[in-house]
């Protein structure tokens, strides 16, 4: 693969990303929240898989299949029959309203670029470059997980967040010893398995999983 | 202006002008065609405009001259935008004139002007679509702006035909994310500001949903015809520009006549293509909530912001 | 001896399968109290070993067990011997009183050793990706034993702490890539995990990255050890968790997350000096001290109380580890050892106060010496060695710090550290006033704690003190381990 049609791949494949991550922040139907998450999952995947043939090494490769199985199948189909269990379809109260929390997503992008460029300093290469916008996508996650206020969008934005830091890891490194990632997905997928016991634990508790209800505990 | 660019530029004002009122009666047809029924014919649009301007001139009793120059800044701003858009060719007219900001700029005089036809005659409706028109304008403006200048960054210029030029030149940029994401916010900005679903119904005379048609209500005959004409027309430069802006092939670079036919056959093919999507797209979405279009052009404005982000930082 | 440093998380894991096969039974909770005491011979042997050879390594270097690794697996060991032989009587009454099924039990014993397991893997490993996945595992594991009790309060709990917890770990694994990435650009073909490698070519990592991964890794692993401002789970899931579970995460779970800190931060101060992670450390160390004393203050819930300590004395450690001095390292991973002791025991018996008075605020817990006097005695001592006060290990292990700080001029800090620490003391013991001493108040249930489970808390109180008065063969592990910190 040449260098200008890696860069461009990537750069597709990161943008997207980033995309999806806005939508999430944007899209208030559950639903449509798993599905971005779906397709930014594949996303990583497809970065994995360039960076993995570009240097001819099969560790990415191998981490690009399991990263779709797991990010773009497994976890998103978790989450779409959990918001078909559930009844809840739709994030109702936002802690900050829509256009805003976009907004905010966008300066929090202009922020990352602005301060995140000595990782991306380092290497010159294309991948390298693309840093600061998975960067951009963690910081994108902790918002949504900030300010909106449902188990599933909480479970979105830590999903976000992986993917965020998922994209950082092939991006500088080319990915973690497989043995890591191997670890590090298993946790992931039992995290979100975990979560979702808790929330439907929430619902036979306080009757939803709105967070807002969660006053019971301080000093 | 060399006399073969004036051709050109002429070529295209009739061609847009001829063409606008079939480009809506075709997407009518496509519509009228999935939803299953037979519909009006393609030229229905044209038939209603000649039986208007035969008609008498009506004026509400209290609107003054601004509804009567509204109509006419409307269309001649329309025209404007032609002579200045590569459509045919990018060799056009104006030449290095045609700049992208120099088109939003026309683009919102004649939406200032409908809107200030629509509070003349102070009605009810009038004034609640203005303000709803206004609202939309105001939001979907910055988020154009910025898409453009997402394109001028790639390009380096903010000329139409420089930008056309450089795709032609370097077709693989246009898969970049920043051109991508450019083309879906200026999809979001121009379904806004041609009054389409799903920020406005175009067909319907709902007093709670319509924005546009609430602006128009008090027109009549040969006014009528005129606005009608020009709102027709602004659809038309925005497919046109949307057609060349990102898939900008087939496109005359001369103004040899065998290239402006060309031209001219393509841009009439992309046009009428875009119109069947939009229409079918139109069929499969509701119109959305007032309140939420917000929503939708805070995204376009995002879309081209991180274009813009992408542009500079993703290359 | 490779296969001791290897197979050891192996232990607590088999008395696991055991609850997990047959159910909570006499016999399978007398197996995690065995699982448990040789979890801690295992750290006895490993550190005899280890002081005299230098690191056990095994696997291919997926292991690695130093004194560091061993004196933390003793600890481990320790709580978990506590809380396991606690655990016997307690879920018994659980399961009594209705609080669990057999189910639940049956889960309970099951995550509680993959939870140790998880930890034991987390200190003996010298992969700091294989420390990630198993600090990120003790969350999934804890989770429901925080939620074990299925309240609200107890859903609430849960939620928060993996949300958190997660968020916390996924950023310091940011850290850890960022780290990877250094040792990739420091010469071909040296992409490392390893910590012990990571260290060998500190001199060649970039800076600039380091001070990221820095951050992060403060971030994350600070989340898990229950530094402020990272803490706000901590209160919650403390103290809605059953007594045992509390015991553990209080007294091991947070001192294996500052363990996996200090690890990075032996690398991070090899690139950037020791003043960067000193400045971070010292910062979140008083603000947790701060934190602490003012939500002491008022406290009303014995629970949560115990909890806030908890983030004192992490804290504490935090300080101590920051000064860097091989005293001021002693004396924090002493403090973590006698910490371990005295908060599981408190967490203990606290639980056995629940039993008794069916309420965790401390209002309504009265005259408890008068009407359980042996309780009463050992939750009063438990507190009074968490206060530190002679003759008990803190008391020994504060001093230590403090002269620490002094000596490295940092007196300010040291003052205010101490001021902290006295408004924790005098609100802790007000509180404990309040509970033990008096008339006793209202009805109460005529349970009686089991023999076992006093004598337990009562032996490890001993050790505490004597550990207070000398370390005794502890003593050369001590000082090994705080020579891995600071060299």
């Amino acid at each position: 693969m040449t260098d200008s049609a890696l860069s461009q791949l990537l750069g597709l494949a990161i943008g997207t990303a980033l995309v999806c991550a806005y939508v999430v922040l944007w899209r208030s139907r559950l639903i449509s929240i798993v599905r971005a998450i779906a397709v930014q999952g594949a996303a990583v995947a497809v970065v994995a898989l360039t960076l993995g043939l570009h240097e001819h090494s099969v560790e990415p490769v191998a981490a690009a299949v399991g990263v779709f199985a797991l990010k773009a199948v497994i976890i998103p189909m978790l989450l779409a029959r959990w918001i078909r269990q559930s009844e809840e379809l739709r994030e109702v109260d936002p802690l900050i309203n829509i256009p805003a929390s976009l907004l905010a997503g966008g300066l929090l992008t202009l922020f990352v670029y602005a301060t995140a460029r000595q990782v991306a300093n380092l290497g010159s290469d294309s991948a390298s470059r693309a840093v600061p916008a998975a960067i951009a996508i963690v910081m994108l996650g902790l918002l949504v997980m900030t300010i909106r206020r449902k188990a599933v969008t909480q479970v979105a934005g830590f999903l976000l967040l992986e993917n965020g830091i998922a994209l950082v890891a092939f991006l500088t490194t080319s990915g973690l010893p497989l043995l890591i990632e191997l670890g590090g997905a298993l946790d992931l997928l039992l995290v979100v398995l975990v979560l979702h016991v808790l929330a439907g634990r929430m619902v036979s508790a306080f009757g939803a999983t709105d967070l807002n209800q969660l006053q019971e505990l301080r000093d | 202006m060399t006399v073969p660019a004036a051709v050109g530029a002429l070529i295209q004002v009739t061609l847009v002008i001829a063409v606008a009122p079939i480009l809506t009666g075709l997407m009518r047809a496509t519509r009228a065609k999935l939803e299953g029924r037979a519909g009006p014919s393609v030229v229905q649009p044209w038939r209603d405009i000649r039986k208007l301007l035969h008609k008498e001139r009506i004026k509400p009793e209290y609107s003054g001259w601004v509804f009567l120059l509204a109509p006419r800044v409307l269309l001649a701003s329309g025209l404007m935008v032609v002579v200045l858009v590569p459509l045919i060719t990018t060799a056009t007219a104006l030449g290095g004139s045609g700049d992208l900001f120099a088109v939003v700029y026309l683009v919102l005089l004649g939406t200032v002007f409908l809107v200030l036809a629509g509070l003349d005659p102070g009605t009810a409706f009038g004034g609640m679509g203005a303000s709803r028109a206004i609202t939309v304008a105001a939001l979907a403006e910055p988020a154009f702006l910025l898409a453009i200048f997402a394109l001028s960054v790639r390009a380096g210029s903010s000329s139409l035909a420089t930008i056309v030029d450089s795709v032609l030149a370097e077709p693989r940029s246009l898969a970049s994310p920043g051109s991508l994401l450019a083309l879906a916010a200026v999809s979001v900005v121009v379904l806004a500001e041609s009054g389409r679903l799903p920020v406005d119904n175009p067909s319907t005379h709902l007093e709670l949903t319509m924005i546009h048609e609430s602006m128009v209500l008090e027109y009549a005959g040969p006014d009528l015809a005129v606005v009608e004409l020009a709102s027709q027309v602004r659809l038309t430069i925005f497919l046109g520009l949307i057609a060349n802006l990102f898939a900008p092939w087939g496109i005359a670079v001369t103004t040899h006549p065998a290239d402006l036919a060309i031209g001219t056959g393509v841009v009439v093919a992309k046009l009428a293509l875009l119109g069947v999507v939009i229409a079918t797209f139109e069929v499969f979405v509701a119109k959305m909530r007032l309140f939420r279009v917000p929503e939708l052009l805070t995204a376009a404005f995002i879309l081209a912001f991180l274009a813009i982000t992408m542009s500079f930082f993703l290359t | 001896m490779t296969v001791l440093a290897s197979y050891l998380p192996l232990v607590p894991l088999l008395a696991g399968i055991a609850t997990g096969l047959f159910g909570w039974r006499r016999s399978t909770a007398l197996a995690a109290v065995v699982g448990s005491a040789g979890v801690t011979t295992g750290g006895v042997i490993l550190g005899t070993i280890v002081v005299d050879r230098g690191a056990v390594i095994a696997a291919g270097g997926l292991v690695r067990v130093d004194a560091l690794s061993a004196y933390l697996i003793l600890i481990i060991g320790v709580a978990s011997l506590i809380s396991s032989a606690y655990a016997v009587g307690y879920i018994d009454t659980e399961l009594r009183l209705g609080h669990t099924t057999p189910q639940g039990a049956r889960l309970y014993g099951l995550l509680v050793q993959i939870f140790i397991a998880c930890m034991l893997i987390a200190v003996s490993t010298d992969n700091i990706g294989v420390m990630w996945v198993a600090v990120e595992a003790t969350t999934i594991a804890t989770a429901f034993l925080v939620g074990h009790r299925r309240t609200r309060a107890a859903v609430e709990a849960s939620w928060k702490y993996v949300v958190i917890a997660s968020v916390g770990v996924s950023i310091a694994f940011l850290g850890i890539v960022l780290l990877y990435f250094a040792s990739r650009h420091a010469s071909v073909g040296a992409a490392t995990l390893r910590w012990s490698q990571l260290l060998a070519m500190a001199g060649k990592l970039d800076p600039a990255v380091t001070r990221l991964a820095a951050g992060a890794v403060i971030i994350g692993f600070g989340t898990k050890a229950g530094l402020a401002p990272f803490h706000t789970w901590l209160p919650d899931a403390h103290s809605q968790a059953p007594a045992p579970v509390s015991a553990l995460m209080s007294g091991v779970l947070l001192s294996v997350s500052f363990y996996v800190l200090a690890r990075h931060k032996v690398v991070i101060d090899a690139v950037l000096g020791p003043a960067y992670m000193r400045n971070m450390l010292i910062a979140v160390g008083l603000l947790s001290l701060g934190v602490a004393a003012s939500l002491l203050i008022a406290q009303r819930d014995y629970k949560r109380l115990l909890a806030y300590s908890s983030i004192e004395h992490m804290g504490l450690v935090a300080f101590g580890t920051a000064i860097g001095s091989p005293l001021a390292v002693a004396g924090a991973l002493y403090h973590m050892l006698g910490h371990a002791i005295a908060k599981s025991v408190a967490f203990c018996a606290s639980g056995e106060i629940l039993f008794d008075s069916g309420t965790t605020r401390i209002a309504d817990v009265r005259g408890l010496l008068k009407r359980r006097p042996a309780l009463g005695t050992v939750f009063g001592l438990a507190l009074l060695a968490l206060l530190g006060i002679p003759p008990f290990s803190l008391f020994a292990s504060e001093v230590a710090i403090l002269r620490a700080a002094g000596a490295a001029h940092l007196e300010l800090v040291m003052v205010l550290a101490a001021a902290l620490l006295l408004v924790a003391f005098v609100s802790i013991l007000q509180h404990g006033r309040q509970m033990l001493l008096g008339e006793p108040t209202g009805g109460h249930t005529d349970r009686r704690t089991p023999a076992i489970a006093l004598t337990t808390l009562a032996i490890a109180l001993g050790a505490s003190a004597v550990l207070g008065v000398t370390l005794g063969p502890l003593d050369r592990l001590l000082t090994a381990a705080s020579r891995v910190v600071a060299p």
